[in-house]
């Protein structure tokens, strides 16, 4: 996947490039509305990350860009600004998500990839990882052809490690996924951890492997083996 | 008491007193008068009486007197000076008493001396002064009714202006862009004042208007550091050569962090509540938000133990769905955080309110201050800003949110 961000926050950008440019993703970054322009009209890119204040001016130029030239990357607007109007404009000038600052990496990284796969599906609802298929339309798993009944969160929680597999996901932002931001979790993450256990017994009683792993306290990793 | 009153009571009592002063001075001076004339006319007499008895050698007849009484009595005084006095007349037609005025004064006849004695009645006098302090007193009255209706009726009116300023800086709000309606006043002073207030009142609006845009700026300014340290503690947890103690302090970060964001949004939220600024209002229907709501705090709810316990009813509501759901989230969240273990939750709506019933510390909060900001309970590791939000979010639909301490439960009931 080839990724444009466009972040004027040097500490952000460098980051989100790190944690993108793994397993085959091109990421390239540039700093303002002008650049990002100049880039969008030599090259192609399948997903941009877009901020919205941008030191040269507002980020939505880069959307009016797009749809003026009929482009179809995938946007997502990463902002400072949480407000409803930004979001509606954004959506509706063609913006496919909406992430409002501070966010996870890992969530992030999830959004980036919900929307690819959902605008370069063509109808393909299923996502294959190793031994495990999940039907995104129909919302089932199965394990070596064996399904496996997952909750809600369960199934949540699957998709978000298979999108940031091979990297170490703080429980903090793994709980924030499963139950939003605005919930407060009291930094109380203990029931995380039966959720984690559960799924990781039903992959494994499926005759799949192991890959959910603790990380010392701070999270959990899906090893991308 | 209301100025006019004091104002009235004042100028009555001065008013009254002044009345009576000249009264008793104008009495006076009537009766001086009066009585100066009587002695005039007595000095008169006396002396015409004197020239007779030098002229005729005689004392002279009742008759000649009119209706005056002349009494000569013998007397040895050689020298007696002219004296005026008051007496009783005798009116002998009507046969009674009257107040008199009389004269002494010496006659000689034929070496004889005579003390001559000359009564008039007082009456005609007594009964002007009497008319004129009946008149005096009509007057006196009459001033009285005056200078209290008028005080009444024309004072009330030219308070009129400052009772209406009173009004509208009673009814002034600081997030209220309503301007004053300042009348036309005619009174210096009072268009004066509300000049005055006029222009405090704009004042004080735009330094709230520049600390909110302060505030604003400040909490929006604050996210885009906060994505950093979050990115920064994401892609720092990915080396696994880190020591594990390290990661405690990630974790500890991670919470801060967490916690920086989350009071972040709130003060960003009250900015715009507070601006109003949220109008997305449509039906919602509270009955089955609050079952979503038992349900997305399950897990926090089983990991205490607690007993949830919810006695619903079906109510619509015409708000914002986000707030309310922020509510509902801030009011769960309390119950649970400031919970005992195997603690109980109870939730009721009904068509009148819904109330959060929990159990928690064996004792009442503090009533005064509990939807302040930043109020928070010793042990809570909250922001202080829940409960604030919440009544915010209740004044901004006039909502009524109380807070009460009732065996052993801590409850919140909100009256639509």
């Amino acid at each position: 996947m080839k990724i444009l961000v466009v972040e004027d926050e040097r500490g952000l950008r460098e980051n989100i490039t790190t944690y993108f440019s793994e397993e085959g993703n091109i990421c390239e970054s540039c700093c303002d509305l002008a650049t990002a322009i100049a880039k969008l009209s030599i090259y192609h890119y399948d997903c941009i990350l877009l901020d919205i204040g941008l030191p040269d001016g507002d980020g939505f130029a880069v959307l009016e860009y797009l749809k003026l030239n009929r482009r179809d990357e995938v946007v997502i607007i990463i902002s400072a600004r949480n407000s409803l109007d930004d979001k509606i404009r954004g959506l509706n000038i063609g913006a496919d998500d909406y992430l409002t600052k501070p966010f996870h990496l890992a969530e992030l990284k999830a959004r980036v990839i919900a929307v690819y796969r959902r605008k370069a599906a063509n109808g393909k609802n299923l996502l294959v990882f190793n031994e495990i298929i999940i039907d995104l339309h129909g919302r089932t798993v199965t394990v070596n052809d064996t399904p496996i009944v997952l909750t809600r969160k369960e199934y949540d929680m699957l998709l978000y490690f298979i999108a940031n597999k091979g990297k170490v996901i703080a429980k903090n932002a793994l709980a924030e996924h499963l139950w939003g931001d605005e919930i407060d979790m009291h930094n109380n993450f203990d029931f995380i951890y039966t959720h984690i256990k559960n799924l990781r017994k039903k992959i494994i009683d499926a005759g799949g492997k192991d890959y959910l792993e603790s990380v010392y306290g701070i999270g959990y990793k899906f090893k991308a083996i | 008491m209301k100025l006019a009153a004091q104002y009235n009571r004042t100028n009555i009592f001065i008013t009254i007193g002044v009345l009576i002063v000249g009264a008793a001075i104008y009495f006076f001076a009537i009766n001086y008068i009066a009585r100066s004339q009587l002695d005039d006319d007595l000095s008169e007499e006396i002396e015409e009486v004197q020239d007779y008895v030098v002229l005729n050698h005689q004392l002279p007849k009742q008759v000649d007197f009119d209706e005056d009484q002349t009494v000569f009595i013998k007397t040895d005084l050689k020298k007696l000076d002219r004296v005026y006095f008051d007496t009783t007349y005798t009116n002998q037609k009507e046969n009674k008493a009257e107040p008199g005025r009389a004269v002494a004064a010496l006659v000689s006849l034929h070496g004889v001396n005579y003390k001559a004695v000359i009564i008039v009645s007082r009456e005609s006098t007594e009964y002007i002064i009497q008319f004129i302090a009946l008149i005096t007193l009509g007057l006196m009255v009459g001033v009285l009714i005056v200078l209290f209706l008028a005080n009444r009726y024309f004072l009330n009116d030219l308070w009129k202006p400052f009772y209406y300023l009173l009004h509208q800086i009673k009814s002034f709000s600081i997030s209220d862009d309503g301007g004053f309606k300042l009348s036309d006043n005619k009174i210096d002073e009072f268009a004066e004042l509300s000049l005055a207030i006029e222009s405090m009142a704009s004042r004080v609006r735009s330094d709230y208007q520049n600390l909110k845009h302060i505030t604003d700026n400040a909490s929006h300014e604050m996210l885009t550091p906060l994505a950093v340290i979050t990115s920064k503690l994401d892609t720092l947890i990915q080396y696994q050569t880190l020591p594990p103690e390290l990661y405690e302090q990630i974790n500890d970060i991670y919470a801060a962090t967490s916690k920086l964001s989350r009071l972040n949004q709130t003060l960003l939220l009250l900015t715009k509540i507070e601006n109003q600024l949220i109008d997305d209002n449509e039906q919602v229907d509270l009955c089955s938000l609050v079952r979503e709501k038992t349900r997305q705090f399950q897990e926090l709810i089983s990991a205490k133990h607690i007993q949830c316990a919810e006695n619903l009813q079906e109510k619509n509501i015409l708000a914002s769905k986000y707030l309310i759901d922020i509510m509902l989230n801030n009011l769960m969240s309390n119950a649970i955080r400031h919970n005992i273990d195997d603690g109980h939750i109870i939730i009721s709506l009904n068509e009148t309110g819904l109330t959060f019933k929990n159990t928690g510390l064996n004792k009442p909060l503090d009533y005064d201050d509990i939807f302040e900001r930043f109020k928070k309970g010793k042990r809570s590791d909250g922001v202080g800003l829940g409960l604030a939000l919440v009544s915010n979010i209740c004044q901004l639909y006039q909502w009524k949110i109380t807070y009460s301490y009732k065996d052993q439960y801590h409850i919140f009931q909100i009256n639509f």
